[in-house]
């Protein structure tokens, strides 16, 4: 028999008093776990918005004389006219997204970070209507658009085929298989997007290269889309640098949404904490209580302890046992309650979130638990110590 | 081995002082059997506490084995109860949530020594409890209890047991059959110093010493009772 045993039989004959105690503990835990738990969820929530503004940076010609629209976000104006990027500015604006990337992530791997999707854009007609054909490089330009599904057929992966918005689909009647005349050439529809609810929905994509072709725009592009993934890249100064060093584009960083939206989001994040740690510690308090009317009601127990060979440091041990009992089952509860009150309340905090139960937050709530317990046992134990095993005879 | 010197023991201070030991000076051995007597209230209980360390005097000394205990801090006194002095209480004071073998191994739990069942087993049987070393507290009877209290103070294998009013929930056939064992115990060689105010159970001592007001005011000695047959 270890001490550690004789504390569990008697936490298991007192259990009603020991799981008070508890509920101290399960409040302050599930309060943590709960309001850290809807965070989270919102958090997710922003980087998902994040990705759908797509790119974190766009390259315009520094000359705009139409509206143009990427995502909900405001590009300003686009030349559709003469006015292009010339392809070979490409390798530089990589050199300087990465280059700010590595330096600013500390990065020693030289293979490419940022994902630089270039456009090209030709206003066309295609069966009597005018419509806006975009050449992409198919790969870089799903990386942007994560949130693409094909509804329809399969994704561009030859020169001679198209990708169709869905309602430039729909109005012009297209089908999978149905043959676009383009200038010279000609391509086939390989696939038909799902609704975007972007300007995407009305547009024609066709690989980048037969567009140029197609339009006799060899080498040039309309626009650079620039995507790094990571919501700490220097956004901002690789806009700089481009806009420094290399003349006749403008690049645009889109991100400060986003931004402002994840400020707001971890200051509310920092009050609801602040909001936790006072239940916590109110939680702390009610355990104290509990464990000193514990203390009080086993003066007895702890004097026939005393009595028979228990050193003050043993006692305290017991205690502790005691404490890290109530903080396990303490824990385990808080994450339970914590989690549940999360799926109640995430949904009204956030509209439209789906909480997520984080597992690691498990860990937490039990260490927080056992913290807790254990601070709040402290004085008690130290009070048990305290009690002369004369005295403890006969206050009975 | 014990040797009491001069102790005094005053609780309280002004009008609510209270002399529970005036000056009292005291020896004992291990083949002493000795039986500790007087009206409530002149200092008996408070006189063996301090004899087992559990409480400490206001002024004097006490020595065992040649040793002083009475200045002695807590984690010394602590060794002295986990080999050297055993007690026995009136109310038994067991732990409610222990059957009877895990209070008698409780001692051993607390000096950090090998669990030792074979032995507790022994004792239990010994005190004859052989057959209810699974029973918690409340399911025995008050004799039962203080058996299973005898068995938890034999266990570390004390020279010297301190006994506070070990008959004084029993009626008088339970009361002689748990003397029986003390003076059984005597006869191995534990020296026992027992509080009682009952004339009775002090014929099982060998001597009797009877306080009032916190003085020892007489001392007899007699012959020390044989084991009643049954």
């Amino acid at each position: 028999m270890k001490l550690y045993q004789v504390v569990l039989k008697d936490v298991f004959r007192r259990k009603r008093r020991v799981l008070y105690a508890t509920l101290g503990v399960v409040i302050g835990t599930a309060t943590v776990v709960g309001i850290l738990t809807v965070a989270s969820a919102g958090q997710a929530r922003i980087y998902n918005q994040l990705e759908k503004y797509g790119p974190n940076l766009a390259v315009i010609p520094a000359i705009n004389n139409l509206d143009m629209k990427l995502g909900d976000v405001r590009l300003g104006s686009l030349a559709v006219g003469d006015n292009y990027v010339s392809e070979d500015k490409l390798p530089i604006i990589r050199q300087i997204a990465d280059g700010e990337i590595r330096k600013a992530l500390k990065i020693e791997d030289q293979g490419n970070i940022a994902t630089i999707a270039p456009n090209l854009y030709i206003d066309t007609k295609i069966r009597d209507t005018s419509v806006m054909v975009a050449g992409i490089d198919p790969e870089e330009e799903l990386k942007i658009k994560t949130w693409w599904k094909v509804q329809e057929g399969k994704y561009l992966d030859q020169t001679d085929e198209a990708l169709v918005g869905a309602l430039a689909a729909q109005v012009l009647k297209l089908k999978i298989g149905d043959v676009i005349p383009l200038d010279g050439t000609s391509v086939t529809v390989a696939g038909i997007l799902e609704e975007t609810g972007s300007n995407d929905d009305y547009q024609v994509f066709v690989p980048i290269d037969t567009l140029q072709k197609a339009s006799g725009r060899e080498g040039l592009v309309s626009s650079v889309d620039i995507r790094a993934l990571c919501n700490a890249c220097p956004v901002e100064i690789i806009a700089d640098g481009i806009n420094k060093e290399i003349p006749g584009v403008r690049a645009v960083a889109v991100k400060q949404i986003a931004a402002t939206e994840m400020g707001m989001m971890e200051k509310f994040s920092k009050f609801m904490l602040t909001l936790a740690g006072i239940t916590l510690a109110v939680g702390l308090f009610g355990v104290v209580n509990t464990m000193m009317t514990s203390v009080n009601e086993r003066i007895k127990d702890i004097g026939i302890m005393r009595a028979v060979g228990a050193s003050r440091s043993q006692i305290v041990k017991a205690f502790i046992y005691e404490a890290i009992i109530i903080g396990i089952i303490g824990g385990i509860l808080g994450y339970l309650v914590g989690t549940l009150l999360a799926y109640v309340a995430g949904p009204l905090v956030f509209e439209g979130t789906t909480v997520a139960y984080v597992p690691q937050y498990f860990a937490l709530a039990i260490g927080l638990a056992i913290a807790v317990a254990v601070v709040a046992t402290v004085y008690p134990a130290y009070r048990a110590t305290q009690i002369k095993v004369a005295d403890s005879f006969r206050s009975l | 081995m014990l040797e009491l010197k001069e102790i005094s023991k005053v609780y309280g201070e002004g009008a609510a002082r209270v002399v529970a030991l005036d000056k009292i000076s005291f020896s004992a051995d291990e083949d002493n059997f000795i039986a500790v007597m007087g009206p409530s209230g002149s200092g008996k209980s408070t006189f063996l506490n301090i004899i087992g360390g559990l409480d400490r005097p206001s002024s004097g000394e006490v020595l065992l084995e040649g040793k002083r205990i009475d200045d002695l801090d807590e984690n010394k006194l602590v060794d002295i109860r986990r080999g050297k002095i055993a007690y026995v209480f009136q109310q038994y004071h067991l732990l409610p949530s222990l059957t009877a073998l895990e209070n008698v191994l409780l001692p051993l739990v607390f000096c950090g020594a090998k669990k030792d069942e074979g032995r507790a087993l022994e004792i239990l049987e010994k005190v004859g409890l052989g057959k209810r070393t699974k029973h918690k507290p409340s399911q025995l009877s008050g004799g039962e209890q203080q058996r299973v209290a005898i068995a938890r103070a034999l266990v570390s294998m004390p020279s010297l047991i301190l006994a506070d009013e070990p008959t004084g929930n029993m009626d008088r056939k339970t009361g002689g059959e748990i003397m029986g064992l003390f003076t059984q115990l005597h006869n191995e060689g534990h020296g026992i110093i027992m509080v009682t105010h009952d004339p009775e159970i002090a014929t099982f001592a060998n001597s009797t010493v009877f306080l009032q007001d916190g003085r020892i005011v007489k001392k007899t000695s007699q012959k020390a009772r044989r084991l009643r047959k049954k």
